[in-house]
């Protein structure tokens, strides 16, 4: 809108409490989005190495597999990537105008089924950095 | 309340060791008798609650007066206003200004939700004052000036940003597609009128466009009222179809409907609960169809 | 009538395509995550397996489609948000500039890459 008189935290005031699903829905899609698209550039830097040699390329992935930081931002990236995936198909039925009445419940329903998938997951991700 | 709770379990608790051979029917009656016995207690507690405590209902508005060497820095006034049953939020905001501070400055007009004078930020969301019961908010009750708009005074915000964008997209019924006969009438199907119903609510309150993110940030993007104001006509089969597709072209402009994020924050707010982004989604879609029609 | 719909407005375009390559990677990305972290496991990667896989055509042309699919939504997502918060003008004109050429960059890199472990194009 128009360039508004500053009133700053008046202007915010309880804003983000009072966010309504569809608006954490945003937020969170927004922010994984940027996750992903940063990591599409990292993920395409890293597997390029194959371009040297063979071998780098098999050492990188393997030294950088040995690193329980590596493996734990692995799962995160997961959480990330299943909640854009199932907010996203939340999306796509919004926009084909189905179920907007429970707009609401399909963003918690996403949530949790993130929460459940990341979960079950974790012995996979972190399967071997221990040993 | 807070005293009720453990009355109960005590209660609950002596019922079951008295009677531990009991009938079942007997222990059924029973249970219902104290289950109504309770009811009723609470009842007459939560009353005799609501007479202490919403006695006064306390409002922290927010003041602003540029001309006033004294209230130029923003600033909240408190304001206690004794309640009375049905009060609504704009009631308690003249009973302030009628009684306490005559320079208290706020727009209002019919006070029944139809003229959309009133909508202001309450309790952290934009709110209709005239039909927000005090009784439905938490105290203190804090009233600011809608965000993302001027203020000008008080609880009074700029508007012309917000009548720009209704104004772009013509909001007004216009044809070149008329009826045989030179007399005969311009006539819709009650299909079609069910369809536009919703959207013909709007009251201009300027509440939707308060809370929308996505306005906030980008000046051009035309906002969820103008949306819906071009979705009733967009949609009213008694413009044709040539208007339809002037129509379309306004909208499906790069900050028409495109912009829209579907946070659903302006179906929030709607105080005529009109669906803005079910009708914001279905131009999208008919912008679309329209354009592949072609390819 | 068609010049005047072959003017399809930018705006729907992108936000058209944004949807159909967002369907299109939800399958893929699930299928990337699957295959890489459940069937195979991350930690036992190596140049041999890659090429492996790279070396079907149906692997690589889904992988080179994945790649770029992915590049556009991401990309264009990022440019969607910028524009939200009102960028405008030079600006606007500089980050697609910029977008632009990352998203090139990007782009090239991932095919050569992939053709690096199919050594050329798997016919």
């Amino acid at each position: 809108m128009s360039q508004s008189y500053d009133r700053g935290l008046v202007e915010d005031f309880g804003r983000w409490r009072e966010f309504t699903a569809g608006m954490w829905a945003w937020i969170f899609h927004k922010f994984t989005g940027w996750v992903l698209v940063g990591y599409l550039f990292t993920h395409i830097a890293v597997l390029s190495t194959a371009l040297q040699s063979p071998d780098a390329y098999t050492t990188t992935i393997q030294s950088l597999e040995s690193l329980l930081v590596v493996r734990i931002l692995e799962v995160g990236l997961l959480a990330v990537a299943v909640f854009h995936i199932l907010n996203g198909l939340r999306l796509l039925f919004v926009d084909l105008g189905v179920g907007l009445e429970s707009q609401d419940k399909s963003f918690y329903a996403s949530l949790v089924l993130t929460g459940a998938i990341v979960v079950a997951s974790v012995p996979t991700f972190l399967a071997g950095v221990f040993g | 309340m807070s005293t009720q709770l453990p009355d109960q379990v005590e209660e609950e608790s002596t019922e079951t060791d008295a009677e531990p051979t009991a009938a079942p029917q007997e222990r059924r009656l029973a249970s219902k008798r104290d289950r109504a016995g309770e009811a009723d207690r609470r009842r007459q507690a939560e009353e005799a609650d609501k007479a202490l405590d919403d006695d006064t209902y306390h409002l922290k508005v927010f003041r602003y007066d540029p001309e006033i060497a004294g209230k130029k820095e923003p600033r909240f006034d408190d304001f206690h206003v004794p309640f009375e049953k049905g009060m609504t939020v704009l009631d308690a905001l003249m009973y302030a200004r009628d009684t306490y501070d005559s320079s208290l400055t706020f727009r209002h007009s019919c006070r029944q939700a139809v003229c959309g004078s009133d909508a202001m930020f309450v309790n952290g969301q934009q709110r209709l004052c005239c039909k927000t019961q005090l009784s439905d908010l938490e105290a203190p009750v804090r009233i600011e000036p809608l965000p993302h708009a001027e203020v000008v005074k008080d609880l009074v915000v700029d508007m012309q940003h917000f009548y720009d964008q209704m104004e772009a997209v013509e909001p007004y019924f216009q044809t070149n597609d008329y009826p045989d006969g030179e007399l005969e009438e311009q006539r819709q199907t009650p299909e079609n009128r069910e369809k536009v119903k919703m959207s013909t609510r709007c009251i201009w309150c300027g509440a939707c466009m308060s809370s929308c993110n996505v306005a906030a940030g980008d000046n051009e993007y035309l906002g969820p009222a103008a949306i819906n104001k071009a979705y009733r006509f967009t949609m009213d089969e008694r413009e044709g179809e040539e208007m339809k597709q002037q129509r379309l072209k306004i909208l499906e402009q790069e900050h028409g409907v495109w912009r829209c994020q579907t946070q659903f924050s302006c179906t929030e707010v709607c105080p005529k609960d009109i669906p803005l982004t079910e009708h914001i989604q279905e131009i999208k879609r008919e912008a679309v169809k329209n354009n592949l029609k072609f390819w | 009538m068609a010049e005047r719909y072959s003017s399809f407005k930018v705006g729907g375009r992108r936000w058209l395509w944004q949807r159909i390559t967002a369907a299109f990677l939800v399958a893929v990305l699930a299928f990337h995550f699957f295959l890489l972290h459940f069937v195979n496991h991350a930690d036992e990667v190596t140049f041999g397996m890659s090429q492996g896989r790279m070396q079907e055509l149906t692997y690589f042309s889904l992988m080179i489609l994945f790649l770029l699919t992915a590049t556009f939504h991401g990309v264009n997502g990022v440019y969607n948000a910028l524009v939200n918060q009102g960028l405008s003008g030079t600006q606007e004109t500089a980050v697609k500039a910029v977008l632009g050429v990352a998203s090139i960059v990007l782009i090239v890199q991932g095919v050569r890459t992939a053709l690096a472990w199919a050594g050329g194009v798997p016919i």
